[in-house]
């Protein structure tokens, strides 16, 4: 009886403690946090030769090459980042950007044209 | 006419750690049956297998055991290595080995706060996620990613590792936190009544039932597969026994693992600090093709042991792969483990084993 009490308050002391310190996390919207530089985000694509390596290293089939067009289906993508390794031109650079919440499905599919070596993200 | 009633836990029960159904038949208050259903989560695992090749099979490994996803892409990259015979470089075995541990102390964290979570506690959750926070985001800065790292590749590791002073610091605030969770859990009068003495699992039903890792430590058997693995060959640690055979002992078996692991960790970083140059010698994957042959190696997983067994027939894809999972066995053995029992301490018991289900249904 005597044990029981004695470990009861021991626990709360500990708890106690907690009470005084600084809370480990943190108000999202407004504040966030920087993830490294070799987070695996948004994928983004410049400079391409076309050589396909990334299609077939992908585990889901989320790349496609049509002509001049590279397209990266985010529905598919799970961010193994075996794409951007497997580049021999780091072609394919996963950028630290996680906040890809859309309210339209068409903006899921990241359209980059090869030809013109610049970022474009409106629908094919 | 039987008084007996049959009773769903789950698939949907929050303490089942994802959707395991156990079909219970309780006469009272006493369970006298019990039915685990499994398969809510198949994904095909090893089936896909054969439809990949094995690099495009690595990052999916991943997701078979997401709380302990470094030791399932160890396996494969393992036999893929064996067949090939490649050796990995001093600096590469190291960098692994901390992986692996830290990702062990992460997995037993998360267990000890779920667990307490699911007897009603609710601060050892919370600092329990906290120091697996550390973990996680060490993670994410070296692999780029906080879960499926998908940072062990054939032949070696993505890329070098770095900022080894963050591990450094962890280790030391570690055996002041796994103080705190002893002061507040260990010997708490209310986790004593739900633990001491329930779910008692002898030796004989333990290794009749194929259980490995902690709980099958836990009940006296000295069999931890890190003794004799090539990656901790120069390491020194001591296989955690304890010989309670019920849930508490394998509360304490976590516990004291945690500790293992810490020093395990810190000789992982002396090594990697002895041999300061990176190099490996990768398996160019694209186009990789095994020899014809079976190739078969096992590891020490956060539940359990864990295998891997490849049958090739010189393609790029395996003819056959299959996976050992620590938790499916486990979850068997809920069928004779909660026969007798109280209601109230099924989820007691089926948490104190350590369930994973996508381990599980693979």
């Amino acid at each position: 009886m005597f044990k029981n009490i004695k470990y009861t308050l021991i626990g709360l002391l500990t708890v106690f403690k907690h009470l005084f310190k600084k809370p480990v996390t943190l108000e999202y919207p407004e504040k966030k946090k920087f993830s490294g530089e070799n987070f695996r985000g948004k994928p983004i694509v410049k400079n391409c030769l076309k050589c396909g390596t990334c299609i077939r290293v992908c585990p889901t089939g989320a790349i496609k090459i049509h002509e001049n067009k590279f397209i990266i289906d985010l529905k598919k993508c799970i961010f193994c980042g075996n794409c951007s390794y497997y580049c021999s031109q780091n072609a394919i650079i996963m950028s630290s950007n996680y906040e890809l919440a859309t309210n339209s499905i068409d903006d899921l599919k990241l359209v980059y044209d090869i030809d013109k070596n610049e970022e474009r993200e409106e629908e094919n | 006419m039987s008084n007996k009633l049959k009773l769903n836990l789950g698939p949907q029960h929050p303490s089942t750690h994802g959707v395991l159904r156990l079909i219970l038949e309780v006469e009272g208050e006493k369970i006298t049956s019990c039915e685990p259903d499994v398969g809510y989560l198949h994904r095909g695992m090893e089936k896909m297998a054969e439809k990949l090749s094995y690099i495009q099979y690595l990052p999916l490994v991943d997701r078979i055991d997401y709380l302990g996803a470094f030791s399932y892409s160890e396996l494969l990259c393992r036999n893929i290595e064996k067949a090939l015979n490649t050796e990995l470089f001093p600096r590469v075995k190291a960098i692994r080995v901390l992986m692996l541990e830290l990702n062990r102390i992460a997995s037993h964290l998360l267990w000890i706060g779920s667990f307490l979570m699911d007897l009603g506690a609710v601060s050892p959750f919370f600092y329990a996620f906290r120091e697996r926070e550390i973990i996680l985001e060490y993670f994410e800065k070296v692999t780029g990613q906080r879960m499926m790292n998908n940072y062990f590749i054939f032949g070696g590791v993505r890329r070098d590792i770095f900022a080894l002073a963050d591990v450094e610091r962890f280790l030391k605030i570690l055996p002041d936190k796994l103080n705190d969770y002893e002061n507040i859990i260990t010997q708490n009068p209310i986790f004593l009544q739900r633990t001491k003495g329930k779910g008692i699992l002898d030796k004989e039903t333990a290794l009749n039932g194929s259980i490995t890792g902690v709980n099958l430590r836990a009940c006296g058997v000295k069999y931890d597969l890190r003794t004799s693995d090539y990656l901790y060959k120069d390491y020194e640690f001591t296989p955690v026994v304890l010989d309670g055979k019920d849930a508490w002992t394998r509360y304490k078996a976590r516990i004291l693992e945690i500790k293992e692991s810490a020093k395990l960790i810190a000789q992982a970083i002396e090594k990697i600090n002895q041999n300061p140059k990176f190099e490996q010698d990768l398996i160019n994957p694209i186009n990789l093709i095994l020899p014809e042959g079976e190739y078969y190696s096992e590891i020490e997983a956060p539940r359990g042991l864990a295998s891997c067994y490849i049958k090739s027939e010189g393609g790029k894809n395996p003819y056959r792969l299959k996976w050992r999972t620590g938790s499916y066995y486990s979850v068997n053995l809920l069928r004779r483990l909660l026969v007798g029992e109280y209601l109230n301490d099924a989820i007691a018991i089926a948490g104190s084993l350590d369930i994973v289900l996508p381990e599980v249904d693979k």
